[in-house]
């Protein structure tokens, strides 16, 4: 009899699914023409196209230049005291990059709904099975197109060796792989394993995937991970339904900001959707270092922020990870391309940079908050930058004595390193006090099409001068010493970034 | 009559620091508890932790003698709670919204019980409106009107008479009571000391302590005398 109750209230579920999207479906198409799918569709699929072209004829340029590349000619590193096996490193690499999947599931939620859905769907008595997995099943199903599309042109790069299928077979266990990560992600939001258990089986078969997925080339590793990917799969199918509300809503609002923040193109919305979520404040960090009586609204203001970075949990996994994968590639055996590991640092000193301004990229959100501090902006300014600078002259300080120590500079790049620190840290706050543009302004028409007005200056506000604060450190590490001009433009280009950040005035829209 | 609903010491708030006093009430069928207290007392919080939309941090909550379970399909069924969250589906209209709910919760004759909601909630005119194109009192209607279509054992109302004219007021104070007299138990958060008057059985005024009162001394705190 219950069984019947539940399988009916399944149909009706279905049915309400299926209402809801016929009638959205109907909407849509009554205000759009013909004319306009065509062109939406055109659109698209030149989008794709040209964006498909690009990183094609990026993939095939880097593959030559590697394949090509003489044993250790043009590295930055001269003394390599640990060799990694090139196939240890891309399995790390792959490694890593499958736990970062798994850890994006987990904040966006593969089992969530949508604000409305949660408003009109979740309050009915009906199974909520129809309801959240069918997207799961999409998400899932995106999850490995993608992963497959990424990891062929990955493939392509460092196993040049490889013919074709050998390619795609690689590919394909690498999205099976991703799925795995995907449905973990939703084991864990059923409770269906302990925390512990959860994280320690996700990262055994993720481990396991990933060494099969770059050891082997045969299907077998491809058909193997799929097996256990749908064999997971179909534990969470029947029990989709039993996720907690809380949860689902949960999954769908992060979702849906970082989604919205993509579409806009506002990478600093993209982060403040990522940092939102579970994440507990430790309301008792430092404490007592906050009831201290301060020296002064400076004092206080900057005993606060200190107080602020703290409790925010800066993430201490990911400045861990990009600094072990940075080294990790400079040491791998044969040594790539020295500008393929100079753009790593960059990248890797960005991404780590990024993450520093949460304080910033929260207050930020009211700035009325600063205003009523009876101190100069300059100065509420400085006192925000202070534990990001702090934070990124340590890490950079770090990286530039493991740099010393492979011989890639002499030892005064600790200090330069360290500078550049101080400047990459400044520019995350420009990043994270950077306002939206004004979607208002007429667009500018562009080759690719009208833009809007300021875009691409907001998006790269911040990162234009985390980028400029790591170029004395670049050409120090390109020349293999630091000349003392070098050692004096890094002062120079710090200071500078530090003082612009300031005295900047961003405008409120 | 039997009670519906049974709270127990409920302690409610954010990040496990309480917002009010432990609360402690219960509500019979055909009965009205009033909720009033000033702006930031918590009174939105307790009827949220009522309604299952956030964990209480302490206590109980029962309906029907049942701990309160947002996930389980005989909560959902008995529990009818209308927030102030202006949530729609972007392109459906108010008819397929109130329909959506109607046929979710398999009444019969969904399409003349969606209906008779449009006309008494003067939607009617705009039923084939998105709720992008509706005023903000017309959605604080629809959201009414998606509370009272369905049957419920308990129905939950976070100030109900904001962004309504004095008619409407007046018309969703009637349907309340309507509700109540059909055997129906109502949890009402309210700042209209006559609304409260009109329609209350018992009264809570939620502060740092948090008072049980009859209707009449409850509107006088509301009024502030």
């Amino acid at each position: 009899m219950s069984t019947d109750v539940s399988r009916q209230g399944r149909i009706l579920s279905a049915e309400i699914v299926r209402f809801t999207r016929r009638s959205a479906r109907r909407y849509r198409r009554s205000r759009s023409s013909l004319g306009d799918r065509f062109v939406d569709a055109y659109s698209w699929g030149l989008g794709i196209g040209v964006s498909l072209t690009i990183a094609a004829s990026f993939v095939l340029a880097l593959r030559n230049e590697i394949a090509g590349r003489a044993s250790t000619s043009g590295s930055i590193v001269r003394e390599q005291w640990l060799v990694l096996p090139e196939p240890v490193l891309w399995t790390c690499l792959t490694f890593v990059v499958l736990l970062a999947v798994g850890n994006l599931a987990g904040k966006l939620g593969p089992l969530a709904v949508n604000g409305p859905e949660s408003s009109w769907w979740l309050p009915l008595p009906l199974d909520r099975r129809p309801m959240v997995l069918p997207p799961f099943l999409r998400k899932t199903a995106l999850a490995a197109a993608g992963s497959v599309i990424a990891y062929v042109a990955f493939s392509m790069v460092t196993a040049a060796d490889r013919n074709p299928l050998e390619h795609l077979c690689s590919a394909l266990t690498f999205g099976a792989a991703a799925v795995i990560a995907v449905v973990m992600a939703a084991f864990k939001q059923l409770g269906l394993l302990g925390r512990w258990t959860g994280r320690i089986v996700s990262a055994a078969l993720l481990a396991a995937c990933s060494a099969a997925t770059l050891i082997s080339a045969s299907p077998w590793p491809a058909a193997l991970a799929a097996v256990v990917a749908v064999g997971l799969a179909a534990v969470v199918g029947p029990r989709a339904g039993r996720v907690a509300g809380e949860e689902l809503v949960r999954g769908g609002a992060v979702a849906g900001h970082a989604g919205a923040s993509l579409f806009m193109m506002d990478s600093n919305e993209v982060l403040r959707a990522l940092g939102a979520g579970r994440k507990k404040v430790d309301g008792g960090r430092a404490a007592r270092f906050y009831t201290r009586p301060p020296r002064g609204p400076l004092g206080a203001l900057i005993r606060a922020d200190v107080v602020a970075f703290l409790r925010l949990n800066p993430p201490l996994v990911p400045p861990v990870m990009w600094f072990a994968g940075s080294v990790a590639l400079l040491l791998v055996e044969g040594g790539l391309p020295g500008f393929v590991q100079l753009a790593v640092l960059v990248i890797a000193g960005c991404a780590t940079a990024s993450g520093m301004a949460t304080v910033s990229r929260k207050t930020a959100m009211l700035p009325e908050i600063d205003a009523l501090l009876p101190l100069h902006p300059a100065l509420v300014r400085i006192s925000r930058m202070l534990m990001p600078c702090l934070a990124m002259a340590a890490w950079m300080g770090l990286l530039s004595v493991v740099l010393v120590s492979l011989g890639a500079s002499t030892p005064a790049l600790i200090a330069v390193g360290a500078m550049a620190g101080i400047g990459m840290g400044a520019g995350s706050i420009r990043a994270a006090i950077r306002t939206q543009p004004d979607w208002s302004a007429p667009p500018v028409e562009t080759p690719f099409g009208p833009v809007p007005r300021a875009q691409l200056g907001s998006l790269l506000r911040g990162l234009d001068v985390t980028i400029l604060a790591m170029i004395p450190l670049m050409v120090a590490l390109y020349l293999g010493y630091v000349p003392s001009l070098v050692a004096g433009a890094q002062l120079v280009f710090s200071a500078g970034i530090v003082l612009v950040v300031a005295l900047s005035r961003p405008k409120h829209s | 009559m039997g009670t519906v609903l049974e709270v127990e010491n409920l302690s409610v708030g954010y990040a496990g620091d309480p917002v009010c006093g432990e609360v402690s009430a219960s509500v019979a069928a055909g009965e009205v508890l009033g909720i009033v207290g000033v702006n930031g007392a918590g009174k939105s919080t307790v009827a949220r932790t009522i309604a299952g939309r956030q964990s209480p941090l302490a206590g109980d909550v029962k309906v029907n003698g049942l701990l309160i379970d947002p996930d389980a399909v005989p909560f959902r069924r008995q529990v009818a709670a209308v927030f102030d969250d202006d949530l729609f589906f972007p392109s459906l209209t108010v008819r397929e919204h109130l329909l959506l709910i109607a046929r979710g919760h398999s009444l019969e004759n969904p399409e003349t019980r969606v209906d008779e909601e449009l006309e008494f909630f003067g939607l009617l005119g705009r039923a084939h409106a998105i709720p992008d194109a509706l005023s903000s009192g017309q959605r604080r209607r629809l959201l009414l009107a998606a509370g009272l279509i369905r049957p419920s054992s308990i129905l939950i109302l976070d100030e109900p008479e904001q962004r309504l004219d004095p008619r409407m007021r007046v018309a969703v104070g009637a349907r309340i009571a309507e509700h109540a007299d059909q055997g129906g138990a109502v949890v009402l958060v309210t700042h209209d000391p006559q609304l409260l008057l009109a329609i209350a059985s018992t009264c809570l005024v939620i502060g740092d302590e948090v008072r049980e009162l009859d209707p009449e001394h409850g509107a006088s705190v509301i009024s502030g005398s």
